[in-house]
């Protein structure tokens, strides 16, 4: 297949993704905006003024900015699997999307990398203004929004293709709910977003490590707070991207293909 | 672009199905043999009619006309091109009316027309024109701005009829076209189906509608547990299976019915059903 005509069709996928989004602008910044601001305005204020300064890694950070950097993550999260699982789950199998537009010059493959972008824009332009945010209030460097742009864009990846493999193995919407408590409501309890994952007993530690927000977490913080790089987050980061990406991709082909 | 490709795919068969098998595995575990060695070609300017009960294998074999689903054995080309290996070029000459709703309820009914084309590399300024002038012939025309929510299920049938059409198909693909139209709007979409064929377009039509079969379709395929049974016209189908010049039916005590033989009691006799309890 050529190139040219691939990279196309997925355009054609986003572009529907993004007109959607256009049409329904109000809603969406409501739904994209209000929840990590709301993070913000209770940890980083409330708690933030509560606890004052953090003692992490022998370095000392406002509690504030160890919490901003923690939404950025926990925004790409749940942004990225929302969007994937339950957005997903109602264009595949109410919708019909990913049938009407996989028998027309778009196939299968480039509607689900379509979708799986979408899904990431959408995770990383949160993510973004959360950088912002964190800028204006002095808490990040102001490169801090581009400095963290790729890795953002590679999480978002990540958090989508979870959420695309959930919305795949999902029989009814309802199940969404298993894996978003199970594992999504635990990743951002425990991976590093509120507080440092050192805090945890050890066996929790290596618990959380082996979820891939602790990683984005690590690595988020080294490039927006300065934090020691953690070598250990690149290889369960890109294990975790590869797998998930390529899995949620199997798992859709092999629900709607037969 | 490719003049020379375009030149050689001219003369070939628009919709050729070779020995086309379909098994897959459900959902229970078991194997289902959805269609089996099925081979057809239909012409340019030609109706085809796939009929049978449902189960029978047709919208399996639409799947795979498509591209959708791979073949188990055998393959589907459009104009020359394998349907699954080069879906891209493949698609480009098919319109397809799938059997369930597959529209966008997030765009309003113009919008997602126009949208549709621009897959195939329409513009924008050209799908609208198009895709006004289908809403025209559809009778849709009052209802281009409003969203396909607001819309009756025949009024979303027709629409989806007229998008299969936006692209000018060479080869049009309808799954049950017309079921939940009522009688009029169902004869508006046969007369434009009819159009269709005059102007050179091959059509694939799945139908359990006999009377559409009957009146739309150049030939036949009887259909049944993914074999097809028979293929022929409709008059030569009814006079090799019906030896009857008429068929008498008892509709309700003490009135009987007496008509000509039609493709129903073909169907009927070549399936093995008993639903009509009649003896042709």
């Amino acid at each position: 297949m050529r190139v040219p005509d691939s990279l196309w069709g997925i355009r054609c996928v986003w572009l529907r993704y993004f007109d959607a989004f256009k049409k329904d602008l109000s809603y969406y910044i409501v739904t994209m905006f209000s929840e990590p601001v709301l993070y913000l305005l209770s940890f980083g204020l409330g708690i933030g003024s509560l606890v004052g300064a953090l003692e992490v890694h022998g370095q000392s950070i406002s509690y504030r900015s160890f919490v901003f950097s923690g939404i950025l993550g926990q925004t790409l999260l749940f942004q990225g699997f929302f969007e994937a699982s339950y957005g997903g789950f109602i264009r595949m199998y109410y919708q019909k999307i990913f049938h009407a537009m996989a028998v027309t010059p778009i196939t299968l493959s480039e509607v689900l990398w379509g979708e799986l972008l979408w899904d990431a824009t959408k995770s990383v332009t949160a993510a973004e203004v959360v950088a912002i945010i964190g800028v204006i209030t002095g808490d990040f460097a102001p490169i801090t929004p581009l400095a963290v742009l790729p890795l953002c864009f590679l999480s978002s990846l990540l958090f989508s293709g979870l959420g695309l493999a959930v919305a795949a193995f999902s029989q009814t919407i309802d199940q969404i709910s298993y894996p978003q408590y199970l594992l999504v409501f635990p990743m951002f309890l425990f991976c590093g977003v509120f507080y440092p994952v050192e805090t945890l007993p050890k066996s929790l530690q290596l618990f959380a490590w082996v979820f891939p927000l602790t990683s984005v977490n690590s690595l988020l913080r080294t490039i927006t707070l300065g934090f020691p790089f953690q070598i250990a987050s690149v290889p369960i980061l890109g294990v975790w991207l590869v797998a998930l990406v390529f899995g949620s991709r199997r798992l859709m082909f092999r629900r709607l293909v037969k | 672009m490719d003049i020379s490709v375009d030149k050689t795919r001219a003369n070939m068969t628009p919709l050729k199905i070779a020995q086309l098998s379909k098994r897959y595995q459900q959902q229970s575990g078991r194997f289902t043999d959805a269609v089996c060695d099925v081979s057809f070609e239909v012409h340019a300017g030609e109706c085809f009619g796939l009929l049978g009960p449902n189960g029978a294998g047709k919208s399996t074999t639409i799947h795979c006309v498509s591209g959708f689903y791979p073949a188990t054995s055998g393959a589907v080309f459009i104009e020359g091109y394998n349907t699954y290996n080069e879906p891209k070029s493949a698609r480009r000459a098919l319109g397809i009316c799938p059997q369930e709703d597959t529209l966008d309820t997030d765009f309003a009914v113009l919008d997602q027309l126009v949208r549709y084309a621009t897959f195939f590399r329409i513009s924008v300024p050209e799908g609208r024109r198009r895709a006004l002038a289908l809403l025209e012939r559809f009778g849709l025309q009052g209802r281009a701005k409003e969203r396909v929510d607001s819309l009756s299920g025949g009024m979303r049938r027709r629409l989806q009829v007229a998008r299969s059409l936006i692209s000018d198909p060479k080869v049009l693909v309808l799954d049950e076209p017309t079921t939940g139209l009522d009688p009029e709007v169902r004869r508006v979409v046969w007369g434009i189906l009819r159009e269709c064929r005059d102007r050179g377009t091959a059509i694939l039509l799945s139908t359990h509608y006999m009377e559409e079969a009957e009146r739309l379709c150049d030939r036949v395929a009887i259909i049944h547990k993914g074999r097809i049974l028979d293929i022929d016209s409709p008059e030569a189908l009814i006079s090799k299976h019906i030896m009857k010049e008429t068929i008498e039916e008892e509709v309700r005590p003490g009135i009987v019915w007496k008509r000509p033989p039609n493709l129903e009691d073909v169907y009927l006799k070549l399936t093995g059903s008993k639903l009509g309890v009649m003896d042709v």
